[in-house]
């Protein structure tokens, strides 16, 4: 059978799944969604096949797999295609994109009882419309229809916050967009400046080929090269430059980081399992497609920045965990802490460090969208979020508590579970990096491991643990839905941390291409062979 | 026949599978039967370790080495371009650790099931019963899997599960603040260790380039020999090399699981879980397994990390028997007396007496578990009082528990007859701990006094061709040269007191009355260059070998003998079969291992884990020198062994009589007696009963001071950043309302042009932005579309003319530096 379309109707099906829902019954709206989401779900886990026994890495970097190129906008010098294709950065992620989505629509499922007063009908739409922006940001291998997609995305996520969001929506869901929006006005310069940049190299029109850009030769040299300049900066930097910051905001690395609390707190659980577990790794795949592939030189040289932004990331992070009182704002404070490993492992730009960083936004894809679903259970009970005014909720909610322990530990890094090998692997990786501030570096960015399980512990001890409270003595336990949400995420974050190389595999493949035939050659150059 | 990897791994699963069944139906099974399946399994797990530990124990080492060699190893991933490979390490330091964990973990188990049906009381409805089981089946897989790791990066990851068993139950009382306080506590003080061990494991990648332990102490060892890798490093720290930084790292992960200064501090608090478990968890296996560990990298320790572990050993068992002194706690005395005794153990390893070390830890193991068992059954009995100051008379009520407890007392006291070779475990393995510790303070110096007079002597004697050398190749090596004068017998440091006075054993020579020390002539080079350990670090043990018998025997008079002092207490108390029966059994351990069990064993682990040329062991023991080491360790002299032991002998042979002694005197009538030596000592009192302000330090410093950073960064993220995003979108607004005004344009909603929407887009947006309060209204998010497109056509007319843009910014530029040059050159 041939699979090669079936990439195309996992990126559009949600689509289409949106327009039924806006013409249904509003009470359908749900069942539709979730129908829609599982189904591109149980799609996408066809496309396992190369990636699995390996033959998705045969080739040079830049061999995808699934892939589609179409004309689509050829009008004066500008050739956009529609061209999307997967490998081992790419592919890891759309699992884990329509996996989440899934459980968040089901995570929606008690939609009628969100304190909110617009109906069904646009937040599901928006939410499948949501799906293809990420899905299609994912595959995309054209750097407009990237732009495109991730615009796509963007929209959808603003009404999500703004409309259906808690009492500060409209602040939050403005800081989000204006905060991206920025990101991406910078995203659209570089993009077209490297469009008539990469047609100088070849000497014709330019291309928007994001592989081509990281692999003909010329425009390599083009792109690389101290001559060529960019409002009287060297080009490279200047793009990657960029291109990073439009990126970290996403990611969010410091200090463009305020908007993701104020989102997470304002946003519905199910729209911040999404935010933490997908959006956030957009940035990060932004860095793995766009950033380091196509600027090796000019990463190697900005090495040192990205690094501390990362270490900051994880150090900053954890220490703002401490102060928070809103559980929601704790677990978004974390998010930024474990991002920070990501940045980190990037950074170093050493087969080790991508592994880390690829395999912990997989592991933070998981467990952050169980930690925030941890949130959402007893806020739908509770109605507030106050850390100081829980307690004793292991022993009102007992099957609630022990899931809810394995995912904070999960997101603590305990060693078996998901979060650990991320972590381990950028830091060791972090310590045997080739630059002379890696070691540092390092044992800083290890101190986080100490205050991850300070604040994570705390955090615990305080909702969990204690007397059971009068006032929450009531409370339900987790109810068949809500398990079967979190056993999912569970399984996945034991299964990943006892056999992580079922998910390196997955990459590794990929990582190793693009290390071998992209950036390590620029950093051979760089260290003097 | 199985073979005995995969029978440990499959000891190691069984109660892994416990596990997962009693998390998914523990809450089902119920009260009694949820008990039966853990014991179950760990029984299970005993009985295939019994099986290794038979068939090992009958094995040449010819045989071992086979078995071993079966590389059971299996991919599990790689970090970098470094493979992890999961596999069991099959040597008698696992045999014997492994049946001593399952053997002492299933009599624990026994006991529990009596012990938790009172102590596990359904707290707001919910019976924890099955919680505790459950937990306890995690912790023998982790503990278990730590044990027989051949893989440092798995090592790790079971040392984190024990840490998170360890946690949970010691918050196994949650509902109650202090048990959830000190669960906390105890984790996050064994991240800090953890933090050290992550970085010698980050070194250790770095130089030796794997996992593996075996293959990192083949590397460490060549490396050394060659110059290269980690000993070429020029980096330093603190004067330490980086090789002894890797050692430190590593150690820094024992000194928060085996509670050393300056990380003892939780052990104390542990006390807050069930006692079955402070007596498994917190006495006998996963506080040890610092120990352990300090044991399987011995070979990656250089001398001067060996000195700074022996430090640390030496401070930690010192301060914690004085803090023990003041105890009134009955399990609070005996968490101090272990972290002392652990103390000892670390100590011991430090100052390369491996055997000693770990013969400790094992005798250890037993009379700990037993002493934390029969606590917990005077709790049990006496309706949960824990106070000694309040029993007494016991021994009658309980008279089994009483007997056992009274043996468990006499071993860690170091019962012994000197002269007879008769005595409990403690007797023994102090004593030899001791007596390396007396090589090192004092026969080392006179060892390097020697040495320089060597050089001379040793150019002299080639000279005049006496110097009769079987090895050219060390000639030019002091130590060597000094080892092959002796060898010749003619030498005239033989006589001497030296440890180091000769190198392999000679033929026909009878071991028990060689005059040298053994070892190879890399052993007695590196010996020359370990570093001088002061005095002290021998005095403090030898005092703390009198304290100990005090504190304990303090312990066992306040709680068993004399008139009870509460009627409460002594009317409830009682004692029952199901409890004592494994304090018995545990009891007889004790006195078991004493004399036979493991001390072949670790003989030979010891040869397996010290041997590599980069490091030195020391072997205290003066009688088993032949068999002992096979060369790959130091032995004491005979002479010096003899004579340290003599002296040892009549210094602290019988300390425990005297330590127990002064107890009795002093506790004989009740606390009349003490209270006024309480208030005669008043300050020192007071400072230890605040356990010498650790916690105080600690709280008002690192705990405070950590929380404060965090509200300081919070502070700052929310009015500075935060701020500054905020004001940045008001002066926007400000910009936008200004402009608007300015150009008044009276345009209708829906009706702009598009560069007019651009500037109200903008001025809209970041409007909502200062006024965040108001409701969404359809007509605004066309505005942002409008400001999206706008923005987008901005960022496109750049790009589209940036070359001009380009050149005329940079014009504009140089314009700028040229009229600034001007203006410079003007003024």
């Amino acid at each position: 059978m041939d699979l090669t379309s079936l990439l195309n109707w996992i990126i559009f099906l949600p689509l289409i799944g949106a327009v039924v829902v806006l013409f249904a019954p509003a009470q359908m709206a749900r069942s539709i969604t979730w129908l829609f989401t599982f189904g591109v779900f149980l799609l996408s886990c066809a496309l396992f096949g190369p990636f699995w026994d390996g033959s998705a890495f045969k080739g040079e970097y830049g061999v995808m797999q699934y892939e589609t190129i179409v004309k689509w906008i050829d009008v004066g010098g500008f050739h956009i295609n529609y061209h999307v294709g997967l490998d081992g950065i790419s592919f890891p992620l759309i699992i884990l994109t329509t996996l989440i989505t899934w459980l968040s629509a089901w995570a929606s499922w008690n939609f009628d009882h969100w304190n909110v007063n617009r109906g069904p009908k646009g937040f599901f739409a928006l939410f499948l419309l949501l799906e293809t922006g990420v899905l299609g940001t994912f595959a995309a291998l054209d750097f407009f229809l990237f732009y495109i997609f991730w615009e796509v995305m963007l929209l959808p996520m603003y009404f999500l916050i703004g409309v259906w969001g808690g009492p500060r929506k409209e602040y939050a869901a403005i800081k989000f967009f204006i905060y991206t929006l920025a990101g991406s006005v910078l995203m659209l310069v570089a993009l077209l400046a490297m469009y008539y940049t990469s047609g100088d190299a070849v000497g014709g029109d330019g291309t928007f080929n994001l592989i081509d850009y990281a692999t003909k030769p010329a425009i390599i040299q083009m792109f690389n090269d101290e001559a060529t300049r960019f409002l009287g900066w060297n080009f490279g930097q200047a793009m990657f430059v960029m291109l990073f910051i439009a990126f970290m905001i996403k990611v969010p690395v410091f200090p463009f980081h305020t908007w993701l609390p104020d989102a997470h707190v304002e946003a519905p659980t199910p729209i911040s399992m999404i935010l933490a577990g997908i959006l956030l790794k957009l940035g990060a795949y932004g860095f793995f497609r766009v950033c380091y592939p196509i600027f090796p030189e000019a990463a190697q040289s900005l090495a040192y920045g990205v690094a501390l932004l990362g270490v900051i990331n994880i150090i900053y992070g954890a220490f703002c965990c401490l102060a928070q009182t809103d559980f929601k704002r704790l677990v978004a404070y974390s998010s930024i802490s474990h991002m920070g490993y990501v940045v980190l492992g990037i950074a170093i730009m050493t087969s080790t460090g991508f592994q880390g960083a690829m395999f912990q936004v997989l592991a933070h894809g998981i467990s952050s969208p169980m930690c925030f679903f941890l949130v959402g259970v007893i806020y739908d009970r509770a109605h507030h979020r106050d850390l100081n005014r829980f307690g004793g909720l292991w022993l009102a909610m007992p099957r609630y508590g022990s899931l809810a322990t394995l995912g904070f530990f999960a997101s603590l890094g305990l060693p078996s579970l998901c979060g650990f090998i991320g972590e381990i692997w950028v830091l060791l990786g972090t310590f045997n990096a080739p630059f002379p501030w890696a070691k540092p570096m390092a044992v800083v960015a290890a101190f986080g491991v100490v205050l991850t399980a300070a604040y994570i512990l705390w955090m615990i001890q305080r909702v969990y643990l204690g007397k059971k409270k009068e006032e929450y003595a009531e409370f339900p336990d987790a109810d068949a839905r809500e398990t079967a949400i979190l056993i999912p995420m569970a399984a996945l974050a034991i299964f990943m941390g006892i056999l992580p190389s079922y998910t390196f595999r997955l990459m590794n493949g990929t990582i190793d291409r693009m290390l071998n035939d992209v950036i390590g050659p620029a950093m051979a150059v760089a260290f003097g062979g | 026949m199985m073979q005995y990897q995969t029978a440990l791994a499959l000891g190691v699963l069984i109660p892994l599978i416990s596990f997962t069944f009693l998390a998914f139906t523990g809450h089902k099974l119920g009260k009694p039967r949820a008990s039966y399946v853990a014991l179950l399994a760990i029984g299970l797990s005993c009985l295939l370790s019994t099986y290794v530990l038979v068939g090992w124990m009958g094995d040449t080492p010819d045989e071992r080495a086979a078995l071993a060699a079966d590389a059971y190893r299996f991919d599990w991933g790689r970090v970098g371009d470094i493979p992890v490979t999961v596999g069991v390490k099959l040597d008698s330091l696992t045999v014997i650790m492994y049946f001593m964990v399952t053997f002492i973990a299933f009599w624990i188990h026994f006991f529990s099931i009596g012990y938790m049906e009172g102590h596990s009381d359904e707290v707001d409805g919910v019976s924890k019963y099955h919680r505790f089981f459950t937990y306890l089946s995690l912790f023998c897989f982790s503990m278990l899997g730590l044990v027989i790791s051949s893989s440092l990066l798995f090592l790790f990851i079971f040392w984190e599960l024990v840490g998170l068993c360890s946690y949970l139950l010691i918050g196994f009382y949650f509902d109650r603040k202090y048990a959830s306080d000190a669960a906390m506590k105890a984790f996050i003080t064994n991240r800090v260790g953890d933090f050290g061990f992550i970085l010698g494991l980050a070194l250790v990648v770095l130089h030796l380039n794997t996992f593996d332990l075996d293959e990192a102490a083949a590397n460490f060892a060549t490396q050394f020999n060659t110059g290269t890798g980690i000993f070429a490093s020029p980096i330093s720290l603190f004067g330490y090399s980086l090789a002894t930084l890797m050692g430190i790292g590593l150690f820094c992960g024992a000194m928060g699981k085996s509670a050393q200064f300056p990380l003892h501090v939780w052990l104390p608090d542990a006390m807050a879980g069930p006692t079955p478990v402070s007596a498994l968890i917190h006495a006998a296996t996963m506080v040890a397994a610092g120990v352990y560990l300090v044991a399987r990298v011995f070979r990656l320790l250089t001398p001067e990390a060996q000195y700074f572990i022996a430090v640390i050993g030496c401070i930690t068992l010192t301060i914690t028997a004085l803090i023990a002194i003041v105890q009134t706690d009955i399990k609070k005395v005996l968490a101090y007396s272990t972290l002392s005794q652990l103390g000892y153990m670390i100590f011991g390893m430090g100052m390369g007496a491996w055997v000693a070390a770990l013969f400790h830890l094992m005798t250890h193991a037993f009379f700990k578990a037993m002493l934390f068992l029969g606590s917990g059954q005077v709790i049990e009995g006496c309706h949960h009082e824990q106070d000694i100051r309040k029993m007494g008379g016991l021994r009658k009520k309980m008279p089994v528990t009483c007997w056992t407890f009274f043996i468990g007392v006499l071993a860690i006291a170091g019962f012994g007859i000197p002269g007879a070779h008769f005595g409990l475990g403690g007797y023994f393995s102090k004593d030899e701990i001791l007596a390396v510790a007396y090589d090192r303070a004092f026969n080392i110096p006179d060892l390097k006094q020697t040495d320089a007079a060597a050089d001379d002597a040793g150019e002299h004697a080639r000279a005049n061709g006496q110097l009769q050398t079987a090895n050219s190749e060390v000639k030019t090596d002091p130590a060597i040269r000094l080892a092959s004068t002796s060898e010749a017998s003619v030498s005239p440091f033989a006589i001497s007191n030296s440890l180091l006075a000769s190198g392999p054993e000679q033929g026909g020579e009878d071991a028990h009355h060689a005059d040298h020390a053994t070892g190879t002539p890399e052993k007695l080079k590196i010996a020359a260059t370990l570093p001088v350990v002061p005095k002290w670090m021998f005095w403090l043990p030898i005092i703390i070998a009198y304290v100990t018998p005090f504190y304990m025997m303090r312990c066992w008079w306040l709680t068993f003998c004399g008139r009870p002092r509460d009627h409460h207490v002594y009317d409830h108390a009682h004692e029952n079969w199901k409890m004592y029966l494994p304090l018995v059994i545990l009891a007889g351990g004790t006195v078991f291992c004493s004399f036979w069990m493991f001390r072949d064993m670790i003989h030979d682990a010891a040869a397996a884990a010290t041997n590599s040329p980069a490091v030195v062991a020391i072997d205290g023991e003066a009688h088993s020198i032949a068999e002992a080491g096979n060369g790959a360790m130091l032995m004491l002299d005979h002479a010096v062994g003899r004579s340290a032991h003599d002296w040892l002998k009549l210094g602290v042979g019988w300390s425990w009589l005297i330590g127990m002694g002064i107890a009795v005197m002093i506790y004989r009538g009740g606390l009349a007696l003490g209270d006024r030596f309480k208030r005669m000592f008043g300050p020192v009192h007071t400072a230890l009963d605040n356990k010498l302000y650790f916690d105080h330090v600690y709280d008002s410093v690192l705990v405070a001071g950590t929380t404060t950073f965090g509200f300081v960064c919070g502070t700052f993220d929310k009015y500075i950043i935060d701020g500054a995003v905020n004001l940045v979108a008001k002066l926007t607004a400000w910009f936008g309302k200004f402009t608007g005004r300015q150009l008044d344009m009276p345009v209708e909603r829906g009706d702009w042009g598009i560069v007019d929407a651009v500037a109200n887009g903008l001025s809209a947006t970041m409007l909502d932005i200062g006024s965040q309060i108001r409701r969404p209204q359809s007509g605004r998010i066309r505005n942002y579309v409008c400001f999206t497109a706008g923005v987008a056509a901005v960022a496109l007319l750049v790009v589209l003319y940036f070359d001009q843009i380009a050149s005329g910014s940079f014009t504009f530029y140089q314009w700028i530096v040229q009229k600034t040059q001007a203006l410079a050159q003007g003024s």
